[in-house]
């Protein structure tokens, strides 16, 4: 196969199809309603008359200086870079049939007379069941892979990449380093072979998901409602109440803030409870003043690709030379006699 | 001119002479007579009546296991015996019998040969039932237990007898024979020369007959390698349709010699029913060649290139026929699974458990089948033995766990259906782990894969 052949075969079709694909949350579908979410909120929450919410919509979600800013360009740029690198690195991905099917028979030998325990429960209570316990299963996994992300310096060192983002589009989402792509894409490996070898052990077969257009139905709710806007300019909040249970994009874009009051909050991807539970909740306020980055200030340096894909191992690298140094003894004798 | 008319006909004549031999080349036939030290008139060195006959005793052996009333009956257990290790040309085919249009040629079993079952049957003890009893003294302990059983089943128990007679035979006499002793001892060097006849007074050599052997016991019809899957199960079902199929010479009559589909090709064209796999085609067309192989020697003991040639389409025969055995016991593993499903939602559905009995006879018969090859399985056979035990779990949870000294059955409480459900999909994993399967009838790990292939990569490397 050439690389023309590679490039029009397996490279353009799955990238056309993270956009055609109701299954990627940054579908066509998704996107044009999380733009008519953008103009109803405007309209019928803000209250601002038709015109202006228009005006408003267009600026916040359609301007210029949202799309083509250098930040946004980047997004771009990591986006069809980092897509080439996982179609050629997905095939060494542990099989998810293996990792389900290890778990499977390893569950059979852990708890012998519980195989097909409920094989008896009614088909439909079986497919509720499995579609909320994958839901939680997954937004739960989300969240705390998130949260070390930011926790552990060597995995913040990668995240830092995707906060760098000045403008936030939909397409943020995918302002991802190789290496914190490739954690998700293990999450995602883990979530679904536990879930699946639970279930089939549980219910002796396979089990019906609850889907809509191939999604499970309950993440199906979170992209039509505008899970696109967590990643944009419109400030979109559910309430006091509600934002203890659900994240609303407002919450997510407070993650983005470089106010240091926000830092390191509302890590979840759907629901708020995760946060609640670890005290990272933080709860939007009305027109909040929101500015999105690592620090103010950023120069175009932080946006070049080399110093998006590279820096990190650098920051690892010097953090572990550093750390060696300082518990060698030899080195410290060494610098004290040089004193 | 005249060359050039002279070159037109040879061109044209010369496929039409080539198609003979091309059709030919497709047909286990005719392969001539090649042994030097022969004066007699015979054209056909191929013979291999008396495995057809045992095809044929094993067949009516089934059918005369289903026959009992649930009373002893010593006047069934001794026409069963008769069939299993008596003699006597008189021996009626009770199966298979005519059906319709499918008309049998023969109506006794000595019209072919008259051979018996118990004299080829694996004589090494079987590890996978109580009592280390030899292949011989387990089928005929089944055969005493058949006679007494209504319809051949024991309920209580959890045997279906005909089933576990047939499978089992089907192993440890045909796959057993074929690949232990015709394909491997007489393939050696020194024994069965290709340069002697094979018995005296025969008009075969020493290794066509072995060959051909074998192939008698794979049950596969001459012109097996013209049929696809469907068409050969349509023969071993006796289906209108089968009759046209299996009639090659056109006498409105199926020879059980060489027009039927016995046992095991059966069992390998139900695999290959699946578009997976081709095992009838691969043994069918590995016989045909190795047997072109030895008739290409014409007469001459084989050079050692020869053999470890014809060793090579041994191999591959033995191979796709354990795989055959493998596919139908994970296939059994996996309707077991469905069946004890169905029970634990109705204990009291006795058709349910029924044909439970049924697919549990036909999983453990194939399990010894497969232990009854050339190689040792070894851990396998022991894993295999263990996960399906002595006797199926029944719905009160109760399983044989062993047969006393008077032949009785002894039973225990078992760790429950649940687990031995779990012990099934065991039994489908080892299968595929160990023979590579590719058919995987009843696969009941497959539902997880389509789980996974609706769950897609979906977001899977969208962060937050």
């Amino acid at each position: 196969m050439t690389i023309l052949d590679w490039i029009s075969q397996e490279y353009i079709p799955q990238l056309l199809d993270s956009f055609l694909n109701p299954q990627k949350r940054v579908s066509i579908y998704y996107l044009a309603l999380a733009a008519s979410i953008a103009l109803c909120w405007s309209f019928f929450v803000a209250r601002r008359g038709l015109r202006n919410s228009f005006k408003h919509t267009r600026f916040y979600l359609f301007s210029r200086n949202i799309w083509f800013s250098r930040s946004a360009l980047a997004d771009y740029k990591i986006l069809l870079a980092n897509h080439a690198l996982l179609i050629l690195i997905a095939p060494f991905f542990i099989s998810k049939l293996l990792v389900a099917t290890v778990l499977f028979f390893a569950l059979q030998d852990l708890i012998p007379a519980g195989g097909a325990i409920l094989s008896n429960v009614s088909p439909l209570s079986v497919a509720i069941g499995y579609t909320l316990f994958l839901f939680l299963l997954d937004d739960f996994s989300r969240f705390a892979t998130h949260f070390a992300l930011h926790r552990i310096p060597a995995l913040w060192a990668f995240h830092k990449i995707h906060h760098s983002a000045e403008t936030l589009s939909p397409l943020t989402v995918y302002r991802t380093h190789p290496v914190e792509a490739i954690i998700f894409s293990f999450r995602s490996i883990a979530v679904q072979s536990i879930s699946i070898s639970l279930v089939v052990f549980l219910f002796g077969s396979s089990v019906d998901l609850i889907s809509v257009y191939g999604v499970n139905a309950i993440l199906f709710v979170f992209n039509v409602t505008g899970s696109n806007l967590r990643h944009s300019h419109i400030q979109i909040r559910y309430g006091r109440r509600i934002e203890r249970f659900l994240i609303s994009p407002a919450q997510h874009q407070i993650h983005h803030s470089l106010d240091p009051r926000h830092h390191d909050r509302n890590f979840g991807a759907a629901l708020a409870i995760w946060d609640w539970m670890a005290g990272s909740l933080y709860i939007a306020r009305r027109n909040m003043k929101l500015d999105f980055g690592l620090t103010k200030n950023q120069t175009a340096q932080t946006h070049l690709l080399s110093s998006l894909y590279l820096s990190p191992f650098y920051e690892v690298f010097k953090s572990i030379r550093m750390a060696i140094t300082r518990h060698n003894p030899s080195n410290r004798s060494a610098k004290k006699h040089a004193i | 001119m005249r060359k050039l008319v002279i070159a037109g006909v040879i061109a044209t004549a010369a496929p039409l002479m080539a198609a003979p031999a091309a059709a030919d080349d497709s047909v286990y036939g005719q392969f001539p007579v090649t042994l030097k030290s022969w004066l007699g008139t015979e054209e056909n060195s191929v013979a291999y009546t008396g495995q057809i006959a045992r095809q044929i005793l094993h067949d009516s052996l089934k059918k005369l296991a289903g026959k009992g009333n649930g009373k002893p009956n010593s006047a069934l257990k001794a026409e069963m015996l008769l069939y299993y290790e008596g003699k006597g040309k008189d021996r009626k085919i009770i199966a298979p019998s005519s059906k319709g249009p499918f008309v049998v040629k023969q109506k006794t079993v000595g019209e072919i040969s008259n051979p018996n079952l118990s004299g080829k049957t694996y004589k090494g003890a079987v590890s996978g039932m109580p009592n280390n009893m030899t292949g011989p003294e387990l089928i005929k302990f089944w055969i005493g237990k058949a006679s007494s059983a209504n319809k051949g089943v024991d309920t209580a128990n959890g045997y279906n007898y005909p089933q576990l007679i047939s499978k089992f035979i089907l192993g440890a006499v045909f796959y057993h024979q074929a690949v232990d002793n015709y394909l491997d001892e007489k393939m050696t060097a020194k024994n069965k020369p290709n340069n002697k006849p094979y018995k005296k007074g025969k008009h075969y050599t020493g290794k066509e007959h072995s060959w051909d052997e074998a192939f008698g016991y794979f049950g596969f019809p001459a012109h097996g390698l013209k049929l696809s899957p469907a068409q050969l199960y349509d023969i071993a079902k006796r289906k209108p349709a089968g009759a046209g199929y299996a009639d090659a010479d056109g006498d409105g009559k199926v020879d059980l010699y060489d027009e039927m589909v016995f046992g095991p090709a059966y069992y390998a064209a139900g695999s290959d029913k699946s578009k997976k796999t081709n095992y009838a085609q691969t043994i069918g067309r590995a016989f045909i060649d190795g047997r072109k192989l030895i008739a290409s020697a014409d007469g001459n003991a084989l050079t050692d290139a020869q053999r470890a040639q014809l060793m090579k389409y041994a191999r591959t025969i033995e191979t796709a026929w354990e795989q055959t055995l493998a596919e139908a016991t994970f296939k059994y593993a996996g309707s077991c699974f469905k069946d004890l499903k169905a029970i634990k939602a109705n204990p009291s559905d006795a058709k349910a458990v029924a044909k439970y009995i049924k697919h549990w006879g036909e999983l453990k018969g194939f399990s010894l089948a497969m232990q009854t090859g050339r190689k040792n399985l070894g851990e396998t056979a022991t894993r295999l033995n263990r996960l399906i035990g002595f006797g199926p779990v029944m719905p009160n949870s109760s399983q044989v766990t062993d047969i006393d000294s008077a032949g009785n059955y002894v039973k225990g409480q078992s760790s429950g259906i649940n687990e031995y459900m779990g012990h099934m999909l065991k039994v489908q994993k080892l299968i595929v782990d160990k023979f590579d399967v590719k058919a995987r009838k009843n696969d009941q790990l497959s539902g997880m894969a389509d789980m996974l292939k609706k769950l897609g990569s979906g977001s899977a490397a969208e962060n937050d």
